[in-house]
């Protein structure tokens, strides 16, 4: 392929990419998306699940066609302690039908999905090649051009645009000179594992109708004292269970991600839900969780950044604003294209992205991240303080009413001071984001 | 891997990888893991337990062929010792379920 030359080449097959693919190939733009996995989705994980209103911006009704697992119509947040959880729930039987809400899905399928969705639109896929670094084009170092990707083959592949969609593990965005901006506390690695079971047994224990999906977000217990999370979702025939947790958190306090798993897997309200679970797969990957702070620079001349290359993750949200800014970098490439100018055009791939929703989501993110630097262990103290509220609540015991009342209050005082505590609430709001 | 020993189920056994010949990660400066790295936190917060410390050698041993490519261990170093680069396209981690 040494000679060929690409209005347009996406380096990276996940959700990012191949939206970027998509969005040019439908506008009638020759793309090449190269991706280093044996196929696209073989490098990739997730917690679970997949947002319809932002995919259907990508593909109407995709529901339709793309490989998914369970609309979810269950989500509970557990602030899970030793032998107990406070649970905080809701329901709705409306997310089971059209337009749904989110739906469980595994990544492996649907990355490939998306893929082969671009390609159908026209985009050449190129699987199991690594792109080692940009060309560029003789200007100087401050404003010169990328004018193509060089291969670990040694091919070198041209094009007017290269769009970096390289995940969180790459480091084109750093040799691009963009500035990328990764520090261990604007890290979370999570580790996840498939369990093979049932449907009907899912459904018994999740207390689902058929075919209907859960979500357990599980907080406190399970990272151990650091600021972290575990959750669970149904699939069709199988569950996935993920913990993780800051990387500095980790590396302070002396924990490993596949020992808290081991350590979830065996809390006695957990393992009523996995018992006789097979695991078919064990998975582990970091996200980028910095917000605004960790966000490369978007673009330079010939060079688009997406997804979590760009950092792109608000709470629980990464898959979707992956697709969302694949999909602004590639309406950006067409008009850059109609204007044959691949330079200062793509500031309004810049401009897209500041004018979304999840901006604004992204710059409100670092007050939250910055408040748990200070304090590490308010999901611990939160989740502490529930658990032995509702021990004293819900115990018949033979105290009047006033004085029960008296020993909450002194309970939840013992641990730290009240407004400490409510503080804790209005930021755990925040943090745990919506479920 | 010492500590992995009680647990029945065991991270490798579940996941798919194709590692190539040779080795994507590399320790930039050996001695200073032995000198100034009190704590080496790469032997533990590896998800996999890529790193260990060998007493004999002194020294970090890597086995790359663990790795699943989360991406942890350059950002987690506390000495930025690690390099770490993608695997050749087509190996290392192959996910199916994902």
């Amino acid at each position: 392929m040494s000679d060929d030359k690409y209005d347009a080449i996406v380096v990276g097959a996940g959700p990012a990419g191949s939206s970027a693919a998509l969005t040019m190939a439908e506008n009638n733009m020759s793309v090449l998306l190269l991706e280093r996995g044996e196929y696209p989705g073989a490098k990739n994980v997730f917690g679970g699940t997949i947002y319809c209103q932002p995919t259907e911006i990508i593909c109407p009704a995709f529901w339709e066609e793309a490989p998914l697992e369970r609309p979810v119509t269950s989500e509970e947040l557990w602030l899970l302690d030793n032998d107990s959880a406070v649970k905080i729930g809701f329901t709705g039987l409306r997310f089971a039908k059209p337009p749904y809400n989110k739906f469980t899905a595994l990544r492996s399928k649907f990355d490939r999905w998306l893929a082969e969705k671009a390609k159908k639109a026209g985009a050449d896929l190129v699987t199991g090649t690594l792109a080692k670094e940009l060309i560029y084009d003789g200007g100087r170092a401050r404003n010169r051009k990328a004018i193509g990707v060089l291969t670990e083959n040694g091919d070198r592949i041209y094009s007017d645009i290269v769009i970096i969609a390289e995940g969180v593990t790459g480091n084109l965005v750093e040799t691009a000179g963009l500035q990328k901006k990764i520090s261990p506390d604007s890290l979370t690695l999570y580790v996840k594992e498939v369990m093979e079971l049932p449907s009907n047994k899912i459904e018994e224990r999740f207390n689902l109708g058929k075919d209907e999906g859960a979500v357990l977000g599980l907080v406190g217990y399970p990272s151990s004292g650091a600021i972290g999370k575990g959750a669970i979702f149904t699939n069709k025939d199988s569950i996935s269970i993920m913990v993780g947790a800051y990387l500095n958190q980790l590396i302070e306090k002396g924990l490993n991600p596949f020992l808290l798993m081991d350590r979830l897997k065996k809390h006695p309200l957990i393992k009523r839900l996995i018992e006789g679970a097979k695991i078919v797969e064990f998975q582990a990957h970091t996200i980028p969780k910095g917000g605004f702070g960790q966000m490369p620079k978007l673009f330079s001349p010939g060079v688009m950044v997406v997804g979590d290359a760009a950092a792109m993750i608000v709470g629980r949200r990464g898959a979707d604003l992956a697709m969302l800014t694949g999909k602004f970098a590639g309406e950006t490439a067409t008009q850059a294209k109609a204007a044959n100018n691949f330079s200062e055009s793509l500031a309004a791939y810049e401009k897209k992205v500041n004018s979304s929703f999840f901006l604004q989501d992204m710059k409100a993110g670092r007050k939250t991240k910055d408040y748990y630097r200070q304090h590490p262990d308010a999901d611990f103290l939160l989740t502490k303080a529930a658990n032995q509220v509702a021990y004293e609540y819900f115990t018949v015991d033979m105290v009047p009413h006033h004085q029960k009342i008296e020993n909450i209050i002194g309970k939840v005082a013992s641990l730290q001071p009240l407004p400490k505590t409510i503080e804790d609430i209005y930021q755990g709001f925040f943090h745990w984001g919506v479920f | 891997m010492d500590n992995f020993s009680k647990i029945a189920d065991m991270p490798l056994d579940f996941v798919k990888i194709k590692p190539e010949g040779v080795s994507h990660i590399s320790i930039k400066n050996l001695s200073l893991c032995s000198k100034q790295c009190e704590n080496k936190p790469c032997t533990y917060y590896c998800p996999t337990g890529v790193y260990y410390w060998d007493d004999d050698a002194m020294k970090i041993q890597v086995i790359y062929a663990r790795c699943v490519e989360c991406g942890a261990c350059p950002y987690g170093c506390p000495y930025g010792n690690i390099d770490w680069r993608f695997p050749a396209g087509g190996y290392g981690v192959i996910y199916e379920y994902g």
